[in-house]
């Protein structure tokens, strides 16, 4: 009752105001400060009106709650609450932001304001500061909310995206639609020049995602490429080269390898292996393997233009990363050419081009060896010992790990992968307002793999006697059609704009390899094909998988006096993967806005726009095996009668029930820009709740059932908060811009299938042959999961008195210098059950800031990410402290594990048969945190400009400078695979993010 | 403008009437179980892939968890000193953690056998086909789950029991618990009953089915879970309706035994063959290899003791010590081509190799491959059939029919036997006779564990600080090569304790998967 009373009161006194009148005055200047005669400014909902003069400024009598609407060609209109004011100065921003109120979002476009859902937008100049050969790596710390999880360093890693968590156990990456083509799952941004790119819209929440149907549960990545302009042509020149630095790892020398191998003998009793006097080597594998400086270039050349019949935009680029290593490059080109035609009035056809090479010149994956191979092994053997081919000049290492130098030499894998995206789209317009569109996008590509494998000969457990050569040819048509229909009409303060579709996706895949023995010839690679090949051993393989999607969509949007908005849609699908009965699908959403800003009583004038909004929806997953619903029958080989026969089994367990994974979403949002627009907050909270949840179980080994079973089963929740602020201002010359980003998510099994309350992930057979990773019902997905240590065993009593209540020795095996492991459920003995959650490699938050100055012709911009909270399974130090199979250790071991005389020590004593298990169990001796902020690109740039729009800037850059971590790996940011639940944070010493320093030109012509 | 709005309209009645065209997408290129199981070459080609566990499709799936098992025992060291693997010398030294690599290997591996039998069994009968034929396949798939369970009774203790193929696809499957060994072993000999009725003669079968499961393989696996139950005349009496079936004989010649020449010989009952077939891999052996020296292609994996040597040396047994056991630096009996045996000293804890792995040279393939060796893996040949005959008579109470057994034996290789033994020397000397003839041929650590004196498992008299075997290689032994490669601990063995490792832990991530309802054996 209160409330309402104040309501009353304050509606009151906004009437009585808006009776007064005043004079408003000011002056209008563009982004760069300049005074822009000839402005017009209406007074909202009237025609009362003035315009600027010569110097910009302007007066004209209102009513205190007027609003002032500035527009001016070129520049994005702007309203200004009058509230009280007698002077209002304002900037005008410039026509890119006009263009940017237009957002793409599902099959069409609508202004940014008429958006009630949580779409976010990275501009593709935000993008272009770095240089990468994939797009998504530019988009790490751009928007709230998207996690990018880097693929490592390797040349041409993908990387992969992650939007507000994980809600499936079963495929982690969002849709990407490009151009309005949906892409196959999976699909790697590598496919773009991120030249080309305008825009991505993140499409966040489900009410904006749900028109992508069963696709889109987690998220949809809209990429909008750029189009001609009517115009003079523009043409745009990129170049920028540079090299990329790894951080080296010590390891121990010879001298300190040998005391820690005997040490580990000499302390359980042995006899010691080596005598330091019979070995003079000591090699450094590193600097045998690793180059300082692996270069980088990218160079990419744009023209654009048109007639208001022609527009057009081609771009080609190309992008040259080489890796650290003697071998290993990715190369790329692509060609992008956009056109649209205007046929008639009515008639407009749109038709894109992209195609591209790819070439991976494979990277050697040696990291892992190269740490643990020990020092006291030549690289090459003597040349009086070489007897073998140019690959069997080396020598086999004491410690059983393959020489590096020698895998590296040997190496010859090469993909080269050729796709091309064409989309068309005809565009009729009916009556005003009524268009009809058919698009026709089709997606092929081919991926060529050529392998050879030499003949060679290192030790009897590390050669191949006949060489072999094969091809893998994978191939991919994918196309789809989409017929939408679509009206937009504004009726007086109505707007309403309603869609309606039909689309067909279908996605072929075949692949043929063949596979042949004996080349003549080990070292001429004119020789390493199939056709050479004449040995008896050969194998071919070839087979096609099909999946399709029918679908039907409707959407309404519509608003009241640009105040309230309200968008509904609605998608039906059908897939192919599931079988008769389980097809259809259909996913609903709803939300609204409502600009606060635009009310009458809203009086806060430092106050441009002031947004609230919720929406809620329901989207799906099918992201399963194409044949998941099968059970199918492989084949073998064994002998009987003293020849080759067939023999037959069940191959993959199927599953005929399986249906959609559906996730109920529900997004509040509040966006407020503030002080003419230099202020920008949005502050989101989001509850995705997945069920149905597909997954693949896997059941115990005694089932005797190959691989894992696909189900339907349990739930999972994701929530958590995305804010985002952006600052913005000009003093004289000076400029700045930031943006800070901060989310949070929690993703959560809230229910799992009877059976299933646990889900492992990571399996390690030297880790005692247990899973690291586990997902349980009621706890965060993909935790870690071991044994909890309690420090350091200093002595016999310690070891005594870690006993059950009768006495019974928990750990009987110890000896002072080994880990105490936690009775975690106190049952006085230690065994599984103790088994416990040890980590969790999800950060409590992460965020990312850019910030980006000029001063006249310079600037300057900057770009941090961090994580904070997240843990890391370093699996390295499962060795590196231990010597564990006797390979190496990190240099300055001796003093980092326990002795007596180290009682403080991090690492247990070094042991042979390490009874106690302290490398043979998961435990949190391997756990560390691994929070860090890192310096993802420094750039300072130089700009010449000429007459008229002609412009040469000259940059330098830096990514990856600085890392600020406690985490003691190689690189605190690390994802052993593909699967985020079981191989997020999990590091096994891949290939590291590498420092990358870079010199480049822009050149606008 | 109208014709164009027509024609899209048609063109989509068009692409809506062929929906179901568009979205049904079948299996591709692979059969689907239920249409499968429909004739007789069918229900072959899916038995033939059941007798693929037996020996596994690779050398570290199966056959080198057995070569572990055998690294334990008396007669072997692991042998290889130079690659420090302590996912293997671990297990042969009885340094056991839960959760080896090959351990676990084996039971995946022996459950997918067992599936694939139980589907077999399961889909077969409904096929309509000769009914002689489809005994016999359901004979030979249920032969082979017999065998399966077996050897994880023998390896576990009791285990989970599947026996069909509908249960797995029950919610309730993760729920199974262990049965006892006892239940795992009574299914067995009740399968085998089965199975023996079901089965033809191995003369009965044609040459293209030879290594095909035979009545007198599954009287041999029958007489062995007999013995290993310590049913002594049922033992007795199934060994004995093997021996009388005619089916078999000795070989001539101990040394053509094991020969890549003697395929499916007189004496085999049971046999993986091995081929070359450049073609295709693993349908070859590969023990020649892990278990062939350093210097001579091979891994250089578990090599016979001088324990083992002097035991031949005690009874002067030449015929069989030469056959059994190649000593470095001496000529390679039955291969004129190596005079002097390099057994890469440096690496090899024994100086010795495993005479019935290898392949004399001009006998190799080429080029000499693992995976691609044509000596075939006996299982079941008849001296086993009949040194159980002996051992089971004997504890029957028939010591006359044990001693003839036992002689049958010894003449082959020019023994006497001394048909005056009794009591535990008789018994003594059937347990070394064993030992002797099926030396490195996988029975010696299963014999150990069951052969018992005064209850107490042989191993743990041989086993462990105070175990024979342990004292002799730490105080008696002044073998050249052993004393002297300290790559492998010389007091192997000393860590066995009778309460643990009698068994074999179960794999964890069975305990995880199902969470907690297959328990641990005690001490992993």
């Amino acid at each position: 009752m209160k409330l309402i009373h104040k309501l009353l009161i304050f509606t009151f006194l906004c009437s009585a105001l808006s009776y007064a009148q005043t004079r408003v005055s000011g002056t209008v200047v563009d982004d760069q400060g300049a005074a822009l005669p000839g402005v017009s400014i209406l007074i909202k909902g009237s025609t009362d009106s003035a315009v600027t003069d010569l110097d910009g400024t302007y007066s004209l009598n209102v009513s205190n709650n007027a609003v002032l609407v500035f527009s001016f060609i070129g520049f994005a209109t702007q309203e200004i609450a009058v509230s009280g004011k007698q002077v209002i100065d304002i900037r005008l921003k410039p026509d890119e932001q006009v263009l940017d109120e237009v957002v793409v979002i599902g099959y069409g476009a609508v202004a940014r304001d008429k958006i009630s859902s949580s779409v976010v937008t990275v501009k593709g100049n935000e993008l272009t500061k770095m240089t990468a050969s994939n797009a998504a790596e530019s988009l790490q710390g751009k928007a709230a909310g998207v996690q990018v999880i880097s693929g490592g360093g390797n040349p041409g890693a993908s990387p992969q995206i992650l939007i507000r968590g994980i809600t499936s156990n079963n495929g982690t990456q969002p849709l990407i639609v490009l151009d309005g083509v949906p892409l196959a799952q999976g699909t790697s941004l590598n496919l773009l020049n991120p030249a080309d790119i305008e825009s991505f819209q993140i499409l966040k929440d489900a009410s904006a995602s749900a028109i992508y149907g069963s696709r889109a549960s987690n998220g949809v990545v809209l990429v909008t490429t750029k189009r001609g302009a009517e115009g003079k042509p523009t043409i745009n020149v990129d170049f920028s080269q540079g090299y990329q630095t790894l951080q080296k790892i010590k390891m121990a020398g010879a001298s300190e390898y040998m005391q820690v191998m005997n040490l580990r003998r000499t302390n359980d009793g042995n006899a010691p292996l080596y005598n330091p006097a019979n070995y003079s080597t000591s090699t450094d594998w590193w600097d045998e393997t690793i180059e300082n400086y692996a270069p980088i270039l990218n160079f990419n050349i744009r023209a654009a233009g048109g007639t208001d019949k022609l527009k057009y935009a081609a771009s080609v680029s190309y992008f040259k990363q080489e890796s650290n290593y003697a071998k290993g490059s990715y190369e790329k080109i692509t060609g992008r050419f956009n056109t649209d035609f205007k046929i008639s009035d009515k008639v407009t056809l749109k038709q894109d081009l992209n195609p591209r090479l790819e070439k991976y010149g494979n990277t050697p994956d040696q990291l892992y060896n190269i740490l643990r191979i020990d020092p006291l092994t030549p690289v090459y053997l003597p040349q009086d010992e070489r007897t073998g081919n140019k690959y069997s000049i080396y020598e086999g290492s004491n410690n059983q790990v393959p020489n590096p130098v020698a895998s590296i030499a040997r190496l010859f894998n090469e993909t080269n992968f050729f796709g091309l995206v064409s989309n068309t789209q005809l565009n009729y317009e009916i009556i005003d307002g009524l268009n009809v569109n058919s698009q026709f996008g089709l997606n092929i590509n081919q991926a060529r793999q050529d392998v050879f494998n030499p003949t060679y000969y290192i030790t009897p457990n590390d050669q191949r006697q006949i060489n072999n050569v094969s091809r893998r040819v994978d191939e991919n048509f994918n196309y789809v059609w989409n017929n939408t229909i679509n009206y937009t009409k504004n009726f007086g303060k109505h707007y309403v704009n309603l869609l309606g579709g039909v689309l067909f996706d279908s996605q072929k895949y075949n692949y043929v390899a063949a596979y042949r023995e004996n080349v003549p010839n080990d070292e001429n690679s004119d020789l390493w094909y199939l056709d050479a090949a004449t040995g008896q051993g050969m194998s071919v393989g070839g087979v096609e998988a099909v999946e399709t999607i029918f679908s039907g969509i409707f959407r309404g949007i519509y608003s009241y006096d640009n105040r309230y908005f309200l968008t509904a849609t609605i998608r039906a699908d059908e897939s192919s993967k599931f079988a008769k009965g389980n097809r259809l699908g259909v996913f609903p959403s709803i939300s609204a806005a409502w600009d606060i800003d635009s009310e009458s009583f809203f009086k806060a004038d430092f106050v441009n726009n002031l947004r609230l909004k919720a929406g809620y929806g329901q989207i799906g997953n099918q992201n399963i095996d194409r044949n998941g619903q099968f059970f199918a029958v492989g084949s073998g080989n064994y002998v009987l009668g003293g020849d080759r026969v067939v023999t037959n089994f069940l191959s993959q367990f199927g599953n005929p029930n399986l249906k959609w994974e559906t996730v109920e979403d529900i997004n509040l949002g509040l966006n407020a820009t503030l002080f003419d627009n230099a202020w920008d907050f949005s502050l989101e909270y989001y509850q995705k709740t997945s069920k149905d949840l597909l997954f693949y179980v896997e059941l115990p080994n005694y089932t005797g059932i190959p691989g894992s079973v696909a189900q339907n089963v349990g739930s999972f929740q994701s929530r958590g908060w995305d804010f985002q602020v952006g600052y913005n201002h000009k003093w004289g010359d000076f400029t700045m811009d930031l943006n800070l980003n901060v989310s949070t998510n929690k993703s959560r099994a809230t229910e799992l299938a009877p059976g299933n309350e646990q889900l492992f992930g990571q399996y390690r057979e030297d880790l005692g042959g247990r899973y690291i990773k586990m997902t349980e019902q009621g706890s965060t997905v993909g935790l870690f999961y071991g044994f909890q240590t309690a420090g350091i065993f200093q002595n016999q009593t310690q070891i005594n008195s870690h006993a059950s209540e009768n006495g019974q020795l928990m750990q009987p095996n110890a000896q002072p210098g080994d880990l105490i492991f936690v009775d975690k459920n106190r049952d006085g003995v230690l065994d599984d059950k103790d088994l416990t959650v040890i980590g969790n490699p999800f950060p409590d938050f992460y965020g990312g800031l850019t910030a980006n100055f000029g001063y006249k012709n310079f600037d300057l911009s900057m770009q941090w990410y961090g994580s904070y909270g997240n843990d890391v399974f370093n699996y390295p130090r499962t060795f590196i402290a231990s010597g564990t199979q006797d390979v190496n250790v990190a240099a300055g071991t001796l003093g980092r594990v326990w002795t007596p005389e180290n009682p403080s020590a991090e690492f247990p004593r070094l042991t042979l048969n390490d009874q106690n298990g302290n490398y043979q169990r998961p435990s949190s001796l391997f756990i560390e945190d691994a929070s860090y902020l890192r310096l993802r690109n420094l750039q300072i740039g130089y700009t010449f400009k000429f007459k008229g729009s002609e412009k040469l800037r000259l940059y330098v850059s830096g990514q990856n400078l600085l890392t600020i971590t406690k985490y003691s790996g190689f690189d605190p940011e690390v994802s052993s695979g593909g699967n985020v639940i079981n191989d997020f944070g999990v590091d096994y010493g891949r290939y590291p993010v590498a420092r990358t320093y870079l010199m480049g030109i822009n050149l606008t012509l | 403008m109208k014709k164009y709005i027509l024609l899209a309209i048609f063109s989509l009645q068009l692409l809506s009437c062929s929906k179901d065209d568009f979205l049904n997408q079948p299996l591709r290129g692979r059969q689907e179980l239920d249409d499968y199981f429909s004739n007789a070459e069918n229900a072959e080609l899916f038995v033939n892939s059941v007798y693929t566990q037996v020996n596994g499709e690779s050398w570290y799936e199966i056959e080198f968890f057995r070569q572990i098992c055998e690294m334990a025992t008396d007669d072997n060291w692991a042998g290889n000193t130079e690659q420090p693997r302590p996912d293997i010398t671990g297990i042969a030294a009885f340094n056991v953690f839960a959760g080896s690599g090959y351990i676990n290997s084996f039971w995946e591996n022996t459950y997918i056998g067992i599936t694939r039998a139980n589907i077999a069994l399961e889909r077969i009968p409904a096929i309509n086909m000769d009914e002689n034929l489809k005994e016999r396949l359901m004979g030979e798939a249920r032969f082979l789950r017999a065998w399966y369970y077996f050897d994880l009774a023998r390896n576990f203790g009791g285990v989970p029991i599947i026996t069909t193929y509908t249960e797995l696809l029950q919610p309730d499957i993760t729920n199974t618990t262990r049965s006892s060994v006892d239940q795992v072993y009574d299914f067995v000999e009740a399968e085998l009953a089965l199975a023996i009725e079901e089965l033809p003669l191995k003369s009965q079968y044609a040459a293209e089915d030879a290594g095909r499961a035979t009545k007198g393989a599954a009287q041999t696996l029958l007489a062995k879970a007999f013995l290993y139950r310590e049913k002594w005349s049922l033992a007795q009496n199934m060994a004995q309706q093997v021996i009388s079936s005619g089916e078999y004989q000795l070989e001539p010649s101990f040394e053509n035994i094991h020969s890549v020449h003697n395929h499916h010989g007189v004496e085999s009952i049971f046999e993986v063959e091995m081929i070359t077939n450049f073609q295709f891999t693993d349908i070859g052996g590969t023990i020649s290899t892990t278990s062939g020296s350093r210097a001579d292609q091979g891994w250089g994996w578990c090599t016979p003791s001088s324990d083992l040597e002097n035991a031949f040396l005690s009874e002067n047994d030449q015929v069989r010590l030469r056959s059994t056991i190649i000593k470095h630096g001496e000529p390679v009996y039955g291969d004129p081509a190596v005079t002097s045996f390099n057994a890469a000293l440096a690496s090899n804890k024994s100086g010795r190799i495993n005479r019935k792995a290898y392949i004399p040279v001009a006998d190799r393939e080429s080029p000499y491959t693992i995976g691609q060796h044509p000596l075939p893996v006996i299982r079941f040949r008849l001296a086993d059939v009949i040194l159980m005959h002996a051992e089971a008579s004997f504890f029957a109470g028939d010591e006359q029919a044990a001693r003839q057994s036992l002689q049958q034996i010894r003449n082959r290789v020019s023994l006497t036997t001394d048909m005056n033994m009794g009591g535990n020397t008789l018994r003594d000397a059937i347990w070394k006779e064993r030992r002797l003839e099926l030396a490195l041929e996988q029975e010696r650590f299963y014999d150990l564990k069951r052969q018992k004196v005064n209850g107490v498992s042989r191993f743990a008299t041989i086993m462990g600080t105070n175990g024979s075997f342990v004292q002799y290689n730490t105080r008696v032994s002044t073998d050249p090569f052993e004393t002297t490669n300290n790559g492998e601990a010389q007091n192997k063995g000393a860590l066995f304790n009778p309460g643990v490792h009698l068994l074999w832990p179960i794999p964890p991530r069975e305990i995880q998967l199902s969470g907690g309802v297959i328990t641990q054996n005690p001490g992993y």
